[in-house]
């Protein structure tokens, strides 16, 4: 099938994925990444210390734990459709990162993710997929914060490649 | 009022599509601001200022007439200060949200550790948050402006729809037709580059 021998025109792509978002818009609410993350974290956190999770007020009062969470569903259904379409094509092999700096900096960049998604309310896909294109003020603010860090990221980036 | 299932069934077939699609077009939000800032390269731009383009004038448009679910929370400083952080930390990691997803899928393991610990960042925020509590979780969330808990309040399409009276369709097509100019000037530079590129070739 020449759609999994071909790369895709990426406007093509998120053109037809923006006509899907709003669909998803009328029927739930924008596409968005970091809420489902936040929640299997969650999750993730109550099977491994049990009702411990309760002493953390976090997990009561801004995001209880609950696998029926929409957004969840989303991640689950990305990873889905990339096997499929890796698989399809052919694409799909164990790639590991090989060398130390590569490790680094993806487990610093994990973390910053992590907290700083956590720490804005939003993530990637709802500032550029949801909030601004909402006309959100959340928006605005994040995009100046994102295009400030992938700058700031970019000069470290950098300095390790020709390090 | 649609039931949990159905919700998370309709967010499966979602993600299905955009995780198909996006391995299938390698676009990454990540490459899409590094490329263009480091290498002067805006495959993935271009399609980002499309999709954005789309999305406000659909939005604004089903806003105006009442429709849709959009989002609804207090915003401020740590909207900046959060994705600052997270955008800083999506270059070093090479992906963002989507593209650890849909990398993880075609077996790159940098990728799942990436994911694993933009989990352990967020269990390490959580506890940060049950100290500070800050910022504010929604049930606190006011939608008004608080200087002390550096908090600008809530405001969208339909509160700008609200105040002015003027349909939030109008304030889309102004967004979307600056995103337009964007994407036209990008179009030109690469034009130009190109131009240049097939001078030296001469």
């Amino acid at each position: 099938m020449e759609f999994f021998r071909k790369t895709l025109d990426p406007v093509i792509a998120l053109g037809a994925i923006a006509v899907l978002d709003i669909f998803l818009f009328l029927l739930v609410g924008a596409w968005t990444v970091g809420g489902g993350e936040t929640m299997m974290t969650g999750l993730i956190a109550q099977f491994f210390i049990g009702d411990s999770i309760n002493q953390i007020p976090f997990w009561q009062e801004v995001f209880k734990p609950d696998a029926g969470y929409w957004k969840i569903y989303i991640s689950l259904g990305m990873l889905f459709g990339a096997i499929v379409g890796a698989v399809a094509s052919k694409e799909f092999f164990w790639r590991f990162p090989k060398r130390l700096s590569e490790w680094v900096m993806i487990t610093v960049g994990g973390l910053l993710m992590g907290i700083g998604i956590r720490l804005a309310f939003v993530c990637n896909v709802s500032t550029f997929f949801g909030l601004t294109p909402e006309l959100n003020l959340g928006g605005y603010l994040s995009m100046s914060g994102i295009i400030a860090g992938a700058w700031f990221g970019s000069l470290i980036y950098k300095r390790v490649l020709e390090g | 009022m649609m039931s949990p299932v159905a919700e998370c069934l309709i967010a499966f077939v979602f993600g299905s599509v955009v995780g198909l699609l996006v391995q299938r077009s390698r676009f990454c939000n990540t490459a899409a601001l590094r490329d263009a800032m480091l290498f002067k390269t805006f495959r993935n731009t271009k399609a980002l200022l499309v999709a954005m383009m789309v999305l406000t004038i659909g939005f604004t448009g089903f806003i105006s007439v009442g429709a849709g679910n959009p989002m609804r929370f207090d915003v401020g400083l740590n909207q900046i200060l959060g994705l600052f952080l997270f955008g800083t930390g999506m270059v070093l990691a090479g992906a963002c949200t989507v593209s650890t997803w849909v990398k993880a899928g075609e077996g790159n393991f940098g990728a799942v550790w990436a994911l694993l610990f933009t989990f352990i960042g967020m269990f390490l925020f959580s506890l940060i948050w049950s100290f500070l509590y800050w910022p504010p979780a929604p049930s606190a969330m006011t939608g008004e402006l608080s200087i002390e808990r550096l908090q600008l309040g809530f405001s969208n399409a339909e509160t700008l729809q609200e105040k002015t009276g003027i349909p939030a369709i109008v304030f889309g097509l102004i967004q979307a037709a600056v995103l337009f100019y964007i994407y036209q000037a990008i179009r030109r530079k690469e034009t130009k580059q190109q131009g240049s590129s097939g001078m030296e070739s001469v």
